[in-house]
C-alpha cells in the first residue's frame, strides 16, 4: 500500500504549473546521497481516493498540479491513482516522479500528463545540473512524451 | 521625622542608600546663593515637613524641598533652589545629547543608531542625518503636549492622563511622532496642471510642455513631500507625461517611439527621450533630501488596466479640453516598468512604490487580459511591485499601503480626479499582545477591555484632527487649501501591530482554521465598529495592519522587558508566521483572504516571499489564487544580490556573486513597502530578514 509523509506546495518540480508534490515512503530506490533519506522507511499515512479527495478539498482549484514523488514500490498503485484523479477532477494535471531507470512495461503513459524518470547519481547531478541523467517529459496533445529537461537549465540572469 | 535607613531612586533609575547630609547641603547652598542666614534649627525645621518613604525618587524629595521653603516663608531661596534645579536638568538634557551623538557615530549603520524612527530609508549616516536625528526627542514631546492639551479640552484631564498612560506603557503606539506633518497622501496633480506651484509656496508657473512637465514634477513632488511625514503617491504621474508626449511629438507617438526625435549629434529617438525623461525623474526623487532628514522622498505611482482607467479617468478633461487617452498611456506604463526594471540592475533605485490596479471578474480572471499578462510577465522578469485587484473598480490602493474606497470617481474642473484622492492623517497603533495579556492576566474579557482601548484611540485622533484643522485654519497647510489633498478624504488610521502574537498567546494556531479566523474577525470588526461609530460629515477611521520594521521590534522588546509571552524579536505584519516554513504559499494568501482582510479597511499588503523566480504561467495562475481567496493586495519578494565587491545586481537569490565570484554578498528585499538593502535595516531587522523562510523547491 501506497503512504505519503507530508505534501507541499511546489514551483519548481513542474514548469509553469502549481503543483501539490505529494511526498510518498518506502521508496526502494535507495539513491546514494539521496536527500530525502527518510522516504526510505515504511512511514506515514495511507495514500488512497479518499486522501487525494481531501488534498482537492484543501486546495481546490488554488493548484493546477498534482505530483506524486516517489511510489516506485508500487508503481501500479500510483497508476491507478493518477487514472482516479483524470476522471475525477479533470481539471488537474498529474506528474510523477519516478526514481527508475523506465517505467514498468505495465504502467499506462498517458495516464500522465509529466513524468520525471531517473535515480539520483551524485556525479550526474539533479535535474537543475545540465550534466543529469534525469528527464522530465511532458505529454503533448498528440499523446507523445517531449523531454522538457531543459528548462531546469536555464540560468540566465532576469 | 525619624530617619531610617532608607533607599532612593535616582534618576537613571538605580537605587542608592538615603543621605540626609546630601539634602541639608543643598538646602544650605541655595540660603547662600541669596545670601540668606540659615542655622541648623532652619534647617531642620525645613526638614521636617518632608515626607520620606523607601524607594523615594530624588525628584520628589526636591518637590517637597521646594514646598517646604515656601512653607517657611523662604520664597527667594525656594525661587533660587528652583532655578538650580532647571539649570541642571537642561545641563543633563544637553549631556544626553552628547551621548546620543556619540552613540549615533559608532552605530552599525543609520536605522540601528536612530533612537527613536529606526527607518531603513536613510542610506547612510553622516552629518545630515545627524542634524535630523537630534531633535526628534523634542519633536516627540511637543507633539505629546500639543495632543494632551486638546484631548484636555474636549474630554477632559482624566483622559489625557489615560493617553500619556496608554503610550508610555506601551499598550498603544504613536506612529510618526517625531514629525510635525500629517502622514501621508495620495495627491491629485490637477491644481499643479492648471496654476502650478504658487499656491503652495513655489515660483513656477504651470507646465506647459514636456520638458516643464518633468522638470516641475520634481520639484512638486519635493515640495509636497516636506510637508508630509510620509509616503506622497502621485497615480496620475504617467497619465499626465503621456498627455504631454501627445502634446508634443502627436497622441500616436508611441507607434513612432524609434524615429529620431532630436537635432542634437547624439541623434536620439523618440524612445532615448522618453527614457531619458523617466531616468531624469527617477534618479532625482531617489536622491536623499535635506528637507526630510537626508531621506529620500517616499514616492508611489500606479499602473491601471484599460477598466480601471476608465472608471477613474472616463469623466477627465485636460485643461485644453482633451480627454486622456488609454492607448498611449497603456504603451507608456509598460514603457516605464521594463525600463525601471532594467535600470535596477544597474542601481538599487528604491523608488516609486509601484501598484498595479487590476480589475477581475468572478471567476478570478483578469478582465483585461492583456493586463493581467504583462503582470504576471512582468513578475516573471523579476520586477517587484505591488499588484492590488478588485472585483469592482470601487476601491484603489495608490498609496504604498493604503487602501481606500473610491465614493467620488466625478471630475472636477479645479481638483481633477475624484477618485485618486486618498491618504491618512495620522496613525495611532494598538500593542494588541500587551493589551489582550494584560485583560487575560486581570480576568477581564478581551475584547471589552480593547473596546476601552479603541475608545481612546479614536478620542485622540479626533483630538489630533481639531489640532490639524487649527493648523489649516491658519493657512499653514496649503496642500489642503490648494486641493492636492483633499481633506475629506484624508483617513485617521487606527494602526494594528501584534495580532498573530496576541493569538498565539491565546494558544491558536497560526493556519487557515475557523477559530483563528474568528479571533481576527472579532477584533477586527470592533475596530470597524468604533471606525464607523465615530465617523463624520469630515472625518473617516479605517484600520490597517501597520507596516513593522519599526515598531514591532520595539513592541517585541519592551512586551519582553515588561514579562509578556513574546514569541519573536519584530512582531509580524502579517495574518501569518513570517518564519513558519510550513504554510504553503497557497496558505498565506488564504490567511490574507477576504475573511481576514474584510475589516482592514486601511489595508495591508501580503510580501509573499519565494526563494525564486517562477515562470509567467505559474505568477499567471497565482494571481488567479489571490483573486479567489480575496487577498486584493499583494507583491511577490524575492531578494535580489547585490555584490560588495563588485557592485553587480542579479535579480536572483545568490550566495555568490555571478560576476567575480565573490562570497561577500548583500540582498535587496522589500520589507515595508520598499526594496532596500537588508544591511540599511536596523539590526534587529535584520535577524527578521535572515529568518523570514522563502518558499522553495523541496526537491
Amino acid at each position: 500500500m501506497l503512504k505519503y509523509v507530508n505534501t507541499g506546495v511546489v514551483f519548481q518540480e513542474i514548469p509553469d504549473e502549481v503543483t501539490l508534490a505529494i511526498n510518498i515512503s518506502g521508496c526502494p530506490c535507495r539513491c546514494p546521497g539521496c536527500h530525502s533519506q527518510y522516504l526510505w522507511e515504511d512511514i506515514g499515512l495511507p495514500l488512497n481516493t479518499e486522501a487525494l479527495d481531501d488534498f482537492i478539498e484543501r486546495f481546490g482549484n488554488d493548484i493546477t498540479c498534482l505530483a506524486f514523488m516517489g511510489g516506485d514500490a508500487d508503481p501500479k498503485g500510483v497508476c491507478m491513482l493518477a487514472e482516479y484523479i483524470h476522471e475525477t477532477y479533470p481539471q488537474f494535471k498529474v506528474a510523477w516522479y519516478s526514481g527508475r531507470l523506465r517505467l514498468p512495461a505495465n504502467i499506462k503513459k498517458t495516464d500522465f500528463d509529466y513524468v520525471k524518470i531517473g535515480p539520483y547519481i551524485r556525479h550526474l547531478g539533479p535535474l537543475k545540473s545540465p550534466t543529469t541523467n534525469q528527464r522530465l517529459y511532458r505529454q503533448t496533445e498528440d499523446g507523445e512524451f517531449e523531454d522538457i529537461t531543459y528548462r531546469f537549465w536555464r540560468k540566465v540572469a532576469l | 521625622m525619624e530617619i531610617k535607613n532608607f533607599t532612593i531612586t535616582k534618576r537613571d533609575g538605580s537605587k542608592d542608600r538615603f543621605s540626609l547630609d546630601k539634602i541639608m547641603n543643598a538646602i544650605t547652598k541655595a540660603f547662600e546663593s541669596v545670601d540668606e542666614p540659615a542655622d541648623l534649627g532652619t534647617i531642620s525645621k525645613i526638614i521636617s515637613h518632608l515626607d520620606i518613604k523607601d524607594d523615594i525618587k530624588v525628584e520628589d524629595i526636591q518637590n517637597q524641598v521646594e514646598v517646604a521653603l515656601m512653607r517657611e516663608g523662604y520664597y527667594k531661596v525656594a525661587k533660587s533652589f528652583i532655578l538650580y534645579r532647571q539649570e541642571h536638568t537642561e545641563d543633563r538634557e544637553t549631556l544626553e545629547k552628547m551621548m546620543f551623538l556619540s552613540e549615533y557615530m559608532e552605530s552599525m549603520n543609520a536605522a540601528t543608531g536612530s533612537k527613536y524612527d529606526a527607518n531603513a530609508n536613510v542610506e547612510h549616516k553622516n552629518i545630515a542625518t545627524l542634524i535630523g536625528e537630534l531633535p526628534k526627542s523634542n519633536f516627540i514631546r511637543l507633539n505629546r503636549r500639543l495632543l494632551t492639551e486638546r484631548i484636555k479640552k474636549m474630554y477632559g484631564k482624566q483622559l489625557a492622563d489615560e493617553y500619556i498612560d496608554k503610550l508610555t506603557h506601551h499598550f498603544i503606539y504613536k506612529n510618526d511622532e517625531t514629525s510635525l506633518a500629517n502622514y501621508c497622501a495620495s495627491i491629485t496633480m490637477y491644481p499643479w496642471l492648471i496654476g502650478g506651484t504658487l499656491s503652495i509656496g513655489g515660483n513656477s508657473t504651470a507646465p506647459t510642455n514636456l520638458k516643464s512637465f518633468c522638470g516641475g514634477f520634481v520639484n512638486m513632488v519635493f515640495m509636497v513631500s516636506s510637508m508630509l511625514s510620509g509616503a506622497c503617491a502621485t497615480p496620475e504621474f504617467l497619465m499626465y507625461m503621456n498627455y504631454f508626449l501627445g502634446k508634443e511629438y502627436g497622441q500616436d507617438y508611441y507607434k513612432r517611439a524609434n524615429e529620431q526625435a532630436d537635432l542634437s549629434l547624439k541623434k536620439r529617438t523618440l524612445d532615448k527621450i522618453i527614457t531619458d525623461y523617466f531616468e531624469q525623474i527617477v534618479y532625482t526623487l531617489n536622491q536623499p533630501t535635506g528637507a526630510r532628514n537626508y531621506q529620500a522622498v517616499f514616492w508611489n505611482i500606479a499602473y491601471y488596466d484599460k477598466y480601471y482607467f476608465q472608471s477613474i479617468f472616463g469623466e477627465f478633461y485636460f485643461p485644453d479640453g482633451s480627454q486622456p487617452d488609454w492607448d498611449g498611456l497603456s504603451w507608456l506604463q509598460k514603457r516605464f516598468m521594463k525600463w525601471f526594471n532594467k535600470e535596477r540592475t544597474k542601481t538599487l533605485l528604491t523608488f516609486p512604490v509601484e501598484t498595479m490596479a487590476l480589475l477581475v471578474d468572478e471567476n478570478g480572471e483578469c478582465k483585461d487580459k492583456e493586463w493581467g499578462e504583462f503582470t504576471a510577465e512582468m513578475y516573471s522578469e523579476g520586477h517587484s511591485f505591488f499588484t492590488y485587484m478588485s472585483d469592482n473598480a470601487d476601491s484603489l490602493s495608490s498609496c504604498c499601503r493604503l487602501r481606500n474606497e473610491i465614493t467620488d470617481n466625478g471630475f472636477s474642473y479645479t481638483l481633477g480626479a475624484g477618485g485618486v484622492s486618498t491618504g491618512s492623517k495620522s496613525v495611532l497603533t494598538i500593542n494588541l499582545n500587551r493589551c489582550i495579556q494584560y485583560a487575560v492576566n486581570n480576568k477581564m474579557d478581551y475584547l471589552e477591555y480593547l473596546g476601552e482601548v479603541i475608545d481612546l484611540c479614536h478620542k485622540v485622533q479626533m483630538a489630533y484632527n481639531e489640532n490639524l484643522k487649527e493648523l489649516q485654519d491658519h493657512g499653514m497647510l496649503p496642500l489642503f487649501d490648494a486641493g492636492y489633498i483633499n481633506i475629506n478624504r484624508q483617513y485617521l488610521t487606527i494602526g494594528i501591530n501584534g495580532l498573530v502574537e496576541a493569538a498565539e498567546f491565546m494558544g491558536l494556531k497560526i493556519t487557515p482554521n475557523d477559530e483563528y479566523k474568528a479571533f481576527v474577525q472579532g477584533i477586527l470588526g470592533l475596530i470597524e465598529k468604533y471606525n464607523k461609530q465615530y465617523r463624520t460629515k469630515e472625518v473617516m477611521f479605517n484600520c490597517e495592519m501597520i507596516p513593522a520594521e519599526n515598531v514591532g521590534v520595539k513592541h517585541a522588546k519592551w512586551d519582553r522587558e515588561d514579562g509578556y509571552f513574546v514569541p519573536r524579536d519584530c512582531y509580524n505584519s502579517y495574518f501569518y508566521v513570517v518564519e513558519d516554513d510550513s504554510l504553503s504559499v497557497i496558505d498565506k494568501f488564504k490567511l490574507h483572504g477576504a475573511p481576514y482582510i474584510e475589516h482592514l479597511t486601511g489595508g495591508s499588503a501580503l510580501h509573499m516571499n519565494l526563494e525564486e523566480h517562477l515562470s509567467k504561467e505559474q505568477y499567471l495562475h497565482l494571481l488567479k489564487v489571490a483573486a479567489m481567496e480575496g487577498c486584493n493586495y499583494f507583491t511577490f519578494n524575492i531578494p535580489n544580490t547585490v555584490c560588495n565587491k563588485c557592485g553587480h545586481i542579479d535579480k536572483r537569490y545568490l550566495h555568490e556573486c555571478p560576476e567575480c565570484h565573490s562570497k561577500d554578498v548583500d540582498y535587496m528585499t522589500r520589507i515595508i513597502g520598499y526594496l532596500k538593502r537588508v544591511s540599511n535595516f536596523s539590526q534587529a531587522r535584520q535577524e527578521e530578514a535572515a529568518r523570514r523562510f522563502y518558499a522553495h523547491a523541496e526537491k
